[in-house]
C-alpha cells in the first residue's frame, strides 16, 4: 500500500526518481550521438537542411506572400520560430513511442517507474532541439531578423506549454504501442499529415475562413500561433496562455492515465 | 563450486514481516492474433472482462520474516523466476495481495540495467540509479563498488569490451552496495569464477549472519540446505511443498529420481504358479508399521512369499534408492536362511535391517521370491520407506568416521 502512494505521489512529480529520470535522459542524448563523427551537430543539420528545402520551395519555386503587415521577418525566419518547436514535438513523440520496447530488456528485469524512460526520451529530443533553437533563433537575428529574442520567457514558457502535451501525448503512444505494434506505423503517417494540417509553413490568415475552425481545433496550432506573436512581433505572455496550459495538462493526465494503466501489464507483453 | 558453511537458521518469531504474499496468481494473458491484441487493450483499460490466459502462478501464500530466508525450487517453468519477479515488482500479480516493506534488491539477471556503450564507472552510476540510490550516495559508495568487482582498469573501458564474467561481477559488486534488507536473487552463486564465488559466498555469509533476509532461486538443492531454513516447492505455478528446506529438497530430489525410473521400463507380472512374493509389511522393531525412519533406526521387514510346489523359495531382498540403484541386497540362503512354511503354499520371512546408516532421502525395500535353486527371480515387490535426518551429507551410506587433527603431516 506503501508503496502504491509512493507511486501516485511521484506520477506528477518523479522528485524522488530525479536522479533515475537524468540518467535517462543523459544516456538517451549520449546513445543518439556516441559513434557519430559530427556528434550534436547532426541536431541542428536536419531541422537546417529542412529549413533550407522549404525556403527553397516556398520563396523561389512557389513564390509564396505572406500577407501583408502579418510578417516584419522573411519568410525562412517565419517558418524556422515555428520549424523548431514542430521537431520537438513530433520527434519527442515518436522518441517517446518507442521508449518503452527500446527498454524491454530493463523493463523486464528491473522495477522502476516506466513512465521514466517514456519522459527521457522525450526530455531528450526537446534539449536536444531547444539548444538548435536557440542558435537557429540568435544566428537569424545576428543576420538582421527582427525578431524579439528578449521574449525568452514567454518563449520558454510555450515551450514547458508543448513538453508537457508532448509528453502526454507520448506517454499514451508509448503504452498502447506495446500492446498494439502499428501504433507507430499509423503515428509515422499521421505525423506527416498533421505536419501539413498545423501552420508551420503558412500562417492561419491565408487558410481559406471555412476550414479555419478545423485547424483551431489542432492543439498545437495555437502554441505556434503565439510562437510567432511573441517571436515576430514581440507579444508579451498573456492570459490565455494559461489557457494552452490547462489544455497541455489536462492531456498530460489522460495520457499517462492511460500509461499507468497499462504500465503493470508490459512485462507480460514485452 | 566453492563450499559453504551452513549459514540458515530460524527466523525469531516475533521477527517483522518483510514479505507477505496472499494467494498469489498469474495469468499471461494469450495474444496470438491482432484482434486479441486490441481487445486485450481495451479491456484492460476499461478494467473489467476476462481475458485468454496461460496461468503461471495459482494460490502461493508465502511469509517472510527479518533474517529468514526461503528457497525456491522446482523443475522449468513451474513459475519460480515469476514469482521472484511478482515480489520484485516487475511483474504484477493477477490476483492476491503482495506487501513487501524495508529495501528489496533485486537479482534477476546481474547487469541488466547496464548500458554497453557506457564505461563500468558509468554504469555504476545508472545501475545505482536504477536501484534508487542518489548521485551523492553512489559517490559514497562507488570506490567501494570498484574494489569489490575488482577488474582492475577496465572499470574505465566501454562495458562492451568487458567479458560476460566481468560483467557479472560489476553487476553483484553494485547489487551488494545498495546494503539490501531483503535479497531476491535467481542462482548468483553460479556465476563468475573461483575467486569471485568465493567472494560473493563471504559477502553472502556477512549479509545473512547480519540479519539479512533472502528469497533465493536455484536448482542446486546443496545451496537451498545451505543458505534456507525452509523451501517452497512449486510445479505448475502451485506450491507442492513447503517447510523445513531439508525435508522439501529431499522430497524434491526423490521425486525427481522417482520420474527418472518410471521413464525406464517397468515391472512384469508373475504368473501365479510361479514363485511371488505375497505381501510386505515394514516397521519398527517395537512392531508399529511405519514408513519414515530416524538415520540409525532398526528397520524391520516382514513378508509373504508364495511357492507352488511347497518347497521353500530362495527370498533376494535389499534397499534400493528411490531412482531404483541398489544399496544394499542380499540372499536368503545366503545366511542359511530359509523362508519358513505357514500353509497354503505361503512361507514367511522376516529381515532386520539394524541401525541403519543410509543418508536422509527416500528409499525402498526390494524383495524378490526366486526358485528353491537360488537361480531363477520371479517376482520383485517394492515398498518405499523414508530415512529423515538434519544432515548434509552427500551419497547414499554414512561411513563411520571421526575428524581429529591427527598426527601432523611433515611439511615438504
Amino acid at each position: 500500500m506503501m508503496r502504491q502512494a509512493r507511486t501516485a505521489g511521484a506520477i506528477l512529480f518523479p522528485w524522488s526518481h530525479r536522479w533515475l529520470l537524468w540518467s535517462f535522459t543523459r544516456r538517451e542524448i549520449l546513445d543518439r550521438y556516441t559513434g557519430s563523427l559530427a556528434g550534436a551537430a547532426w541536431a541542428l543539420a536536419h531541422p537546417l537542411a529542412l529549413l533550407a528545402i522549404y525556403a527553397f520551395v516556398f520563396t523561389t519555386v512557389f513564390r509564396v506572400q505572406l500577407p501583408p503587415g502579418s510578417s516584419s521577418v522573411s519568410y525562412t525566419a517565419f517558418v524556422a520560430v515555428t520549424l523548431w518547436p514542430w521537431l520537438m514535438f513530433s520527434d519527442g513523440v515518436q522518441r517517446g513511442m518507442g521508449a518503452i520496447q527500446a527498454n524491454a530488456a530493463l523493463i523486464r528485469k528491473v522495477a522502476f517507474p516506466h513512465r521514466l524512460v517514456v519522459f527521457a526520451n522525450v526530455l531528450s529530443s526537446f534539449a536536444v532541439h531547444a539548444l538548435g533553437f536557440a542558435v537557429a533563433m540568435l544566428t537569424l537575428r545576428l543576420l538582421g531578423e527582427p525578431l524579439w529574442l528578449g521574449r525568452a520567457p514567454a518563449v520558454a514558457f510555450v515551450l514547458l506549454t508543448l513538453l508537457i502535451g508532448t509528453l502526454g501525448v507520448s506517454a499514451m503512444l508509448a503504452a498502447v504501442q506495446v500492446l498494439v505494434r502499428d501504433v507507430s506505423q499509423l503515428v509515422g503517417v499521421l505525423l506527416t499529415l498533421l505536419f501539413y494540417a498545423t501552420p508551420v509553413l503558412y500562417p492561419v490568415s491565408l487558410v481559406p475562413a471555412g476550414m479555419r475552425p478545423w485547424l483551431r481545433a489542432n492543439p498545437l496550432t495555437p502554441l505556434l500561433e503565439r510562437m510567432r506573436e511573441i517571436l515576430i512581433n514581440g507579444s508579451a505572455l498573456a492570459p490565455g496562455d494559461l489557457w494552452m496550459l490547462v489544455v497541455a495538462v489536462a492531456i498530460f493526465a489522460a495520457g499517462l492515465w492511460v500509461f499507468e494503466r497499462l504500465s503493470p501489464f508490459f512485462e507480460d507483453f514485452l | 563450486m566453492a563450499s559453504l558453511p551452513r549459514l540458515q537458521r530460524e527466523a525469531d518469531p516475533d521477527a517483522p514481516v518483510l514479505i507477505r504474499l496472499e494467494g498469489i496468481g498469474k495469468d499471461f494473458p494469450k495474444v496470438e492474433t491482432a484482434g486479441r491484441r486490441v481487445s486485450t487493450l481495451l479491456k484492460l483499460l476499461v478494467g473489467a472482462g476476462e481475458l485468454p490466459h496461460f496461468r503461471a502462478l495459482d494460490g502461493i501464500d508465502l511469509t517472510l520474516k527479518r533474517s529468514e530466508s526461503v528457497g525456491l525450487i522446482g523443475g522449468n517453468g513451474a513459475g519460480k523466476s515469476t514469482l521472484l519477479k511478482i515480489v520484485a515488482g516487475v511483474v504484477k500479480p493477477t490476483r492476491g495481495s503482495v506487501q513487501v516493506n524495508g529495501r528489496v534488491s533485486a537479482l534477476l539477471e546481474l547487469g541488466s540495467g547496464f548500458h554497453p556503450d557506457y564505461t563500468g564507472r558509468d554504469n555504476i552510476f545508472l545501475a545505482a540509479a536504477l536501484m534508487g540510490l542518489t548521485r551523492a550516495e553512489t559517490r559514497e559508495r562507488v570506490d567501494e563498488i570498484i574494489a569489490f568487482a575488482d577488474i582492475g582498469s577496465h572499470i574505465d573501458d566501454p562495458l562492451k569490451h568487458y567479458s560476460s564474467g566481468m560483467v557479472v561481477r560489476l553487476g553483484f559488486a553494485v547489487a551488494s552496495a545498495l546494503r539490501p534488507e531483503v535479497l531476491i536473487t535467481d542462482e548468483v552463486l553460479a556465476v563468475g569464477d573461483e575467486s569471485f564465488q568465493r567472494k560473493c559466498i563471504r559477502w553472502m555469509e556477512r549479509f545473512l549472519g547480519d540479519g539479512g533476509t533472502l528469497l533465493f532461486v536455484s536448482h542446486s538443492m546443496y545451496h537451498v540446505q545451505t543458505l534456507c531454513s525452509r523451501a517452497l516447492w512449486l510445479e505448475e505455478g502451485r506450491a507442492r511443498a513447503f517447510g523445513d528446506s531439508f525435508d522439501v529438497t529431499q522430497e524434491y530430489l526423490a521425486w525427481h529420481e522417482q520420474k527418472q525410473r518410471a521413464e525406464s521400463p517397468g515391472a512384469h507380472v508373475v504368473p501365479p504358479s510361479m514363485p511371488s512374493i505375497r505381501k510386505v509389511w515394514i516397521g519398527r522393531a517395537d512392531g508399529e508399521a511405519c514408513e519414515a525412519f530416524n538415520q540409525g533406526e532398526d528397520v524391520v521387514v516382514r513378508g509373504l512369499a508364495y511357492s507352488p510346489d511347497g518347497r521353500a523359495p530362495v527370498i533376494l531382498a535389499g534397499v534400493v534408492r528411490a531412482d531404483g540403484s541398489a544399496v544394499f541386497g542380499t540372499h536368503s540362503n545366503e545366511s542359511g536362511f530359509e523362508p519358513v512354511a505357514v500353509g497354503d503354499g505361503l512361507f514367511s520371512f522376516q529381515m532386520i535391517l539394524r541401525s541403519v546408516p543410509l543418508v536422509p532421502g527416500k528409499y525402498g525395500f526390494r524383495s524378490h521370491a526366486l526358485d528353491p535353486e537360488g537361480l531363477r527371480l520371479f517376482d520383485t515387490v517394492e515398498t518405499p520407506f523414508v530415512v529423515k535426518g538434519r544432515s548434509r551429507d552427500y551419497g547414499i551410506v554414512q561411513l563411520p568416521h571421526e575428524w581429529s587433527a591427527g598426527t601432523p603431516l611433515p611439511r615438504d
